[in-house]
């Protein structure tokens, strides 16, 4: 079976090999990505879509769909990373790998982590709601905000954490964040506009649909920014504990 | 004005750079893990701070608002690498202790007894 694998990669591997030969060179001005796509966002992102960071409007605008199956991929990796490694109780003394553990919690590690996971929270918002202008948005803001969950647990440890933060929650909103993405798709198809394309939103937001597509952007990230976060906690607590969501590192 | 200011700029960042260097040597050239992660966590701390408070006083070349907020900006850092770094610094010693390392002459009490060892062990 593993031979098989690894004839079949291998394979798939030579095809993509050799058709990176018809890719144009790289950085090449003639090819064609650079001759109209590149030039058409450049020029026309800012009127069509109000959002200085024009990368911020290819990734959640001109590309959405794109985003919105990065997104899912978070999301599903997250779900398989819980199918393989959660075990329930009943099921754990067989097999246990010895880990690592720590007897009692330090007070620094835990005035600093108390000190710094708020900063960091609040440093994720601004880079969420800022990416409008610069680097930034719902993936980055959303790691930052997961960290801070992770630093908290780090410091603590697993059971704190899960103790504020059950795991159905967690699983609860990193569904959620999908959601919101989707939704705001399917509420441009119920407006009358195509599947993620924010400019019908101007009927609900009474804005222009310029304006429409700006705020459309900040909703889709947000929709990241939650999931991200969520299943950021969830691959921690996994992968720590080995599944067992007991008591981690 | 702009003399007095570079020369603060230049002292600050100055004196970064001298104790990173410090930090750089100490970590090559200690004799064990505690004493390379003293290195490592005070000099790197206070370098990166010191650096950082020169670049914070080359902003206010001009003092409007925008260099203004670099500035705070900047200084904020400056505040995060001041708790973030001795705590880490605190976290991977007591890591070390936990795992029991040895100390730097604490067998046969003799100093270069225990070089010797060490260069022995690597």
């Amino acid at each position: 079976m593993k031979i098989i694998a690894l004839l079949v990669s291998v394979a798939l591997g030579v095809i993509l090999l050799v058709a990176t030969n018809d890719l144009p060179e790289w950085g090449d001005p003639q090819s064609p990505a650079s001759t109209h796509l590149s030039r058409y966002y450049i020029e026309n992102s800012m009127e069509q879509t109000s959002v200085p960071n024009f990368v911020t409007a290819v990734l959640a605008d001109y590309r959405g769909y794109d985003t919105m199956f990065e997104t899912a991929v978070i999301f599903c990796a997250g779900i398989t990373v819980l199918t393989i490694l959660r075990r329930s109780h009943r099921r754990k003394k067989k097999d246990v790998q010895p880990r690592p553990c720590r007897e009692g919690q330090d007070i620094i590690l835990k005035s600093a982590a108390r000190l710094i996971a708020p900063m960091m929270q609040l440093f994720a918002l601004y880079v969420l709601a800022h990416g409008h202008h610069s680097p930034g948005g719902g993936f980055q803001g959303g790691v930052i905000s997961g960290a801070s969950f992770i630093l908290l647990s780090i410091a603590y440890d697993l059971e704190m954490l899960l103790s504020r933060l059950k795991e159905r929650t967690i699983m609860f909103f990193s569904g959620l964040g999908v959601l919101i993405y989707a939704g705001i798709g399917a509420i441009c198809l119920l407006l009358g506009g195509n599947f993620l394309n924010y400019s019908s939103w101007s009927k609900i937001l009474q804005v222009s649909e310029v304006e429409a597509r700006s705020h459309g952007m900040l909703g889709i990230e947000i929709g990241v920014f939650i999931t991200v976060t969520f299943i950021m906690i969830s691959l921690y607590a996994d992968l720590a504990s080995g599944g067992e969501m007991d008591e981690g590192l | 004005m702009s003399m007095y200011l570079n020369t603060i700029v230049v002292l600050f960042t100055g004196i970064g750079w001298i104790f990173f260097l410090g930090a750089t040597v100490g970590i090559l050239r200690f004799p064990d893990f505690y004493t390379r992660m003293h290195a490592a966590g005070k000099g790197d701390t206070l370098s990166t701070m010191m650096i950082l408070f020169g670049f914070a006083a080359y902003q206010l070349h001009h003092p409007d608002l925008a260099s203004l907020l670099v500035a705070f900006k900047i200084v904020f850092i400056a505040v995060l690498i001041f708790i973030t770094g001795p705590t880490a610094t605190h976290a991977i010693m007591d890591a070390g202790y936990g795992s029991k390392i040895d100390h730097w002459g604490t067998r046969d009490g003799s100093v270069s007894h225990c070089l010797i060892k060490e260069d022995e062990r690597s």
